[in-house]
């Protein structure tokens, strides 16, 4: 079984990675037109194509299931492990023999322990016998730990999948900025953590490997047959996600079975679509689509009433209380997350997803500083956007020329500031706030540097953001990162992921 | 030999040449001794430099003393030329940079940072200037007046910076800088407390301004020309604000009428000056009679272009009686006896302007003269009427009169007779007056010596006789226009031997050549302005003799003229102050001459004016250099026309 996941994780690998490429490559159409040439490139597209039929959400919810049982069922010192595991992941762009080596002496101890436990079932085997439900959680104990080894054996050797693609993209500049490294590890972790295996569920663990393994496959090849039989092969079962779903408003303290908590998959999420079942979650562009779709769900869709063209009321008192969780692990919207606060509406996921935890790949076309991942914010800004940004002496920006004559009537001594301190304090105009407190000390020296474009300023800001220590939390990594040879000459900035830096987690 | 020192003490001295204004005096008073000239440089507050040369020698010279300098005639000046010339540990209070188009925000910092003391800046008219300079200016933070007068790019930011910067500041002009907003003038007032004379003209302010400006304590003078967006509302604000206003100037506001002005009369009692010229046609009697309880403070009054009955002037003739000014021009309701009623209250009027009042006849001026003998300028400009016995009455008793506009009144020989009579006259226009002959210019030219300034603009009557009476009487004359008297030819030109003469127009003037103006060229030396337009027959020698005797030759005029290449780029190259040089229809010079002239100026122009056909031809790169020198290009498309 080790092996067979070993050899199914680079797919898992690069079909997660070509996800990310994708969505990076749709994003930045603009200045990135996908070279039809490309033979990876084009293998990628297709697999967009593909990818709603795969309906992530099964794997999803199942998984979610798996995992929360996992951890309600392990005892706190798993954690832990499991962090620390989570922590030395961090794959390299580069293979890293230092790196290697930390993670095989980690699942050298980990084997010791596992060893030492089961030696201690072996040894007490008598007085379990008086107890089996002590038996039962030493058990499930030592399948932790087995599942954490695989999991950092799997990680290790996948950790040398970067390298590879790296001499097969070297060719490709741009491709190779596509790879990120962080993207891929936090859906490597994900897909293994939502794949995590009961020992009662191995044979389904290894169809849905296989599954996986089919998709890496068909993505290799330039017309992929349609995956459709596996979305059904995995069915969903409702009962067991109201389950977890209670649990999770228990935790809340919130009035259990008031709600569903529907998890959809960050494909789903991003996809375009605006119509989702309320079932399954699975997004259409048409609602008669969707209707269709429903008749799946049972007889009850099948009528001519559900069938026909929505009322003005839909009858959605006909379902339960619906409340959307974020599918990125540790964000406050995330149902994982101590203080879970759920999403009100798909199009709340739909926002909220895009503007923590993507690419702001809209760029303003006025002041080219500001960034937004959700369009309507782009719009929006736009409106009050205007090629003259306020600026006070203070390094304080206005949008409207009024606020910032009353912050100078205001404050002793403040004046605005000529087009020229713009350029110098670009960096600090136009970004977050917290890149605005980075930046600060910058100021200075370009005061007396006029010619200063404001793309270098750009630069810098963006760099400082990206080796910002804050994005790193609970990574502990860092020093890989910053050896892992991002050479800031050879790469426009304009291709690094912004989302990278400014993901901070929370939203 | 006894030194004149020893009687004389440079003290002594200094009190003497606090009595000396005229240049040439104190030139002379210059070259009587060391002890003299030591005085004199002691003595010195202010230079005007005509030339960048002599500047850094002449301002080491009077660094002591010196408090007050203007450089806005000063050629090519630049940044370096400007921080060069400015010695470093000086007193200077006032700099005038007006019109210094080669100097940019850099200078202006040199500026401020060597002049630590310096409390008045003028750069007005410099068309490039913006926030940048406005900045660089308010480095100066001691500064109490400032003219920024039409710098064309300078917007709310710097004015902010100005505010901010120049907290004392006393005075500020910023007329014509259209990008300025209330939002600008709100910073203004709340940063500049001590503000007293205030120049908004021409500026796209609201009435939210006003409101702004209104809380200006200390505001004394305010002008308010031009600004569309200003009404009544905005005059109410000013009303009622904490400011006791004693000058506005809000002529040419469209939107003001006379209920506007009637709230100003009512809430800022202590007015001294107004000017409503131009503004809503109709002036109701409230106003006027609102301006009885202004009364007695009352001293200037102008209100041009209104709509007056002859009641109106007695009103103000009754109740501002101590008024010294008003402005009646083009008031349509204005004859005799309102005139009549206006000036037996206001004895003590000193100038009354009448132009166009074309009602007015010899009756009014009986009048005038007989109430208001003191009256020193009289403006009559198309009072059609009057004719010289009303001249006659004013003559006899108006023995201070000054100033006198006669322009296209067809008066004749014997009104300037009757005028002869006013030794005092400084200044007489008779233009499009075709009846003025050589005779009247004699009585002119034999009484009035102290004449400076002469309009005989199409005068027609002229010949050369007439322009000897007035050379060899009015030694004085400092501006003298003898446009279209095509009558004159070079014997007269010769006769022009006037020292201090620095204006003269001689557009149309057909007959005169090159050597009439080599003979006036030699005669006037100081001419800083002159205007030789149509004048066909005038050719490079004449260039050649400008270039040689008329250093200071600022201003010239030269289309038409027969000039080919060669003269034109002496000219240019030779003049050392030339700045502002018309040459249009230059049909001798060819296109090589334009671009040898105009590099041999050496980015000294400031502005040309240029067939439009040549912008084409001439190249891009000579253009650039002169519009980076502070140069403006105007380009005219008028067709080629000769007239007689």
């Amino acid at each position: 079984m080790c092996m067979k996941q070993i050899i199914g994780e680079p797919g898992i690998d690069l079909s997660s990675d070509s996800k990310m490429d994708l969505k990076l490559t749709r994003n930045s159409e603009s200045f990135h037109k996908p070279n039809s040439s490309n033979h990876n490139l084009n293998s990628f597209n297709q697999a967009s194509q593909y990818f709603p039929n795969l309906s992530p959400t099964n794997f999803l919810s199942r998984a979610e299931n798996l995992q929360q049982n996992l951890k309600t069922k392990s005892t706190n010192s798993f954690e832990p492990n499991l962090n620390s595991g989570m922590a030395t992941q961090n794959p390299p762009l580069d293979w890293d023999p230092h790196a290697m080596l930390s993670n095989l002496s980690f699942l050298e101890q980990k084997i010791h322990e596992v060893q030492s436990l089961v030696q201690s079932i072996i040894d007490q085997q008598a007085e379990f016998s008086s107890r089996p439900s002590e038996l039962a959680t030493r058990q499930q104990l030592a399948t932790a730990d087995l599942t954490c080894i695989i999991i950092q054996l799997i990680s290790t050797a996948g950790s040398l999948l970067p390298s590879i693609k790296n001499t097969l993209l070297s060719n490709n500049p741009a491709l190779r900025q596509l790879v990120n490294p962080d993207f891929n590890n936090n859906l490597k972790c994900e897909g293994l953590i939502r794949n995590f295996p009961e020992t009662a569920r191995n044979s389904e663990y290894e169809d849905l490997l296989r599954n996986l393994d089919n998709e890496a496959d068909w993505m290799k090849e330039p017309n992929p047959p349609p995956q459709s039989d596996i979305v059904d092969a995995n069915p969903i079962d409702e009962h067991d996600l109201k389950e977890s779903d209670d649990g999770d408003a228990e935790r809340e303290h919130l009035p259990p079975g008031s709600y569903i908590v529907l998890q959809l998959e960050k494909e789903e999420i991003l996809a375009p679509h605006t119509h989702f079942c309320v079932i399954c979650g699975k997004g259409f562009k048409r609602d008669a689509n969707l209707r269709m779709h429903m008749r799946g769900h049972g007889d009850e869709y099948k009528t001519p009433a559900a069938l026909a063209k929505p009322s003005k009321e839909p009858g959605s008192d006909a379902h339960p209380v619906t409340r959307y969780s974020c599918p990125f692990v540790g964000c406050k919207r995330n149902k994982e997350h101590k203080k879970f606060q759920p999403l009100k509406t798909i199009l709340c996921v739909k926002n909220h997803y895009k503007r923590s935890h993507c690419d702001k790949s809209y760029t303003c076309s006025r002041c080219h500083a500001k960034k937004f991942s959700v369009i309507a914010d782009l719009k929006t800004h736009e409106k009050h956007c205007g090629r003259d940004k306020w600026q006070c002496s203070c390094g304080t920006t206005f949008s409207r020329k009024d606020k910032l004559f009353g912050h100078v009537a205001l404050f002793q001594g403040h004046t605005p500031a000529l087009p020229m301190d713009e350029v110098k304090a670009s960096g600090s105009g136009q970004g977050n706030d917290d890149m605005t407190e980075d930046l600060g000390g910058y100021n200075g020296n370009f005061a007396s540097e006029e010619c200063l474009t404001s793309m270098d300023v750009k630069g810098i800001d963006e760099s400082r953001a990206y080796f910002s220590p804050m994005n790193f939390d609970g990574f502990g990594a860092l020093d890989e990162f910053g050896r892992g040879g991002f050479d800031l000459e050879d790469n426009p900035f304009a291709f690094i992921p912004s989302g990278f830096g400014q993901r901070s987690g929370d939203s | 030999m006894c030194d004149i020192t020893a009687v004389l003490t440079v003290d002594l001295l200094a009190q003497v040449l606090d009595w000396l204004h005229d240049s040439r005096d104190l030139k002379s008073c210059r070259l009587v001794s060391r002890a003299f000239l030591q005085a004199e440089r002691m003595h010195r507050r202010a230079i005007r430099a005509l030339r960048l040369g002599p500047l850094p020698v002449l301002l080491r010279r009077y660094v002591g003393s010196l408090q007050s300098l203007d450089l806005s005639s000063c050629p090519s000046l630049d940044d370096s030329a400007l921080s060069l010339s400015i010695p470093c540990p000086n007193n200077l209070r006032s700099v005038s940079l007006s019109r210094a188009t080669g100097v940019t925000w850099r200078g202006l910092e040199v500026l401020a940072s060597v002049c630590p003391r310096i409390e008045a800046i003028d750069i007005s008219h410099c068309v490039g200037f913006g926030d940048r300079e406005a900045a660089a200016v308010a480095k100066a933070c001691w500064l109490k007046e400032l003219r920024i007068d039409k710098c064309l790019n300078v917007t709310d930011v710097g004015l902010a910076k100005v505010a901010v910067g120049c907290s004392r500041l006393e005075k500020l002009g910023i007329k014509w800088c259209f990008e300025i907003s209330d939002i600008g003038i709100d910073l203004l007032v709340k940063k500049c407390l001590e503000l007293r004379e205030l120049d908004i003209s021409y500026l796209k302010v609201g009435n939210e301004s006003l409101r702004s400006i209104a809380s200006l304590s200390k505001l004394e003078d305010l002008a308010l020309v031009g600004c569309e967006y200003i009404d009544d509302e905005g005059l109410y604000f000013l009303s009622n604000g904490n400011c006791s206003l004693q000058s506005i100037d809000i002529s040419r506001c469209e939107n003001v009428t006379s209920v506007g002005l009637t709230t100003l009369a009512e809430g800022q009692q202590r007015l001294r000056k107004i000017n409503a010229g131009n503004c809503s046609p109709v002036l109701t009697s409230t106003f006027v009679s609102k301006l009885c309880t202004l009364g007695d403070t009352l001293i200037i009054l102008k209100l041009d272009k209104l709509q007056l009955l002859a009641s109106a002037l007695e009103i103000v003739g009754k109740n501002c009686r101590n008024l010294l000014e008003i402005g009646l021009s083009k008031c349509n309701g204005v004859n005799d006896e309102g005139i009549s009623w206006l000036v037996e209250g206001c004895t003590h009027l000193s100038t009354i302007d009448l132009t166009c009042c074309l009602l007015v006849t010899d009756k009014s001026l009986l009048s005038i003269a007989t109430c208001c003998r003191g009256v020193k300028c009289l403006r009559l400009e198309s009072c059609v009427l009057i004719s010289e016995k009303g001249l006659d009455q004013i003559a006899s008793c108006c023995t201070d009169l000054k100033e006198i506009d006669l322009t296209d009144c067809n008066v004749n020989d014997n009104a300037l007779k009757c005028l002869s009579r006013c030794s005092e006259l400084l200044v007489l226009k008779v233009g499009l007056c075709s009846g003025v002959s050589d005779i009247g210019l004699s009585f002119i030219g034999t009484n009035c010596s102290k004449l400076l300034e002469l309009d005989l603009y199409r005068c027609t009557a002229i010949t050369d006789d007439g322009l000897a009476a007035i050379s060899n009487g009015c030694k004085r004359l400092k501006k003298l226009n003898l446009c279209y008297c095509n009558q004159i030819s070079d014997t007269g030109l010769a006769h022009l031997q006037l020292e201090e003469l620095s204006d003269l127009e001689l557009r149309g003037m057909v007959r005169i050549t090159s050597s009439g103006i080599t003979a006036m060229a030699m005669g006037c030396r100081s001419l800083t302005q002159l205007d030789l337009k149509r004048c066909y027959s005038i050719d490079d020698a004449g260039m050649w003799a400008l270039a040689q005797y008329t250093e200071n030759l600022r201003q010239l005029t030269i289309s038409y003229c027969t000039v080919t290449g060669l003269g034109l780029c002496h000219i240019l190259g030779s003049l050392r102050c030339l700045q502002d040089v018309k040459m249009v229809h230059l049909s001798w010079v060819s296109i090589e001459g334009f671009e040898l002239a105009l590099r041999a100026s050496c980015g000294k122009l400031k502005k040309v004016k240029l067939l439009g056909k040549l912008q084409d031809v001439l190249s891009s790169e000579l253009l650039q250099t002169l519009q980076s020198r502070g140069c403006r290009i105007r380009w005219v498309n008028k067709p080629l026309v000769f007239k007689g």
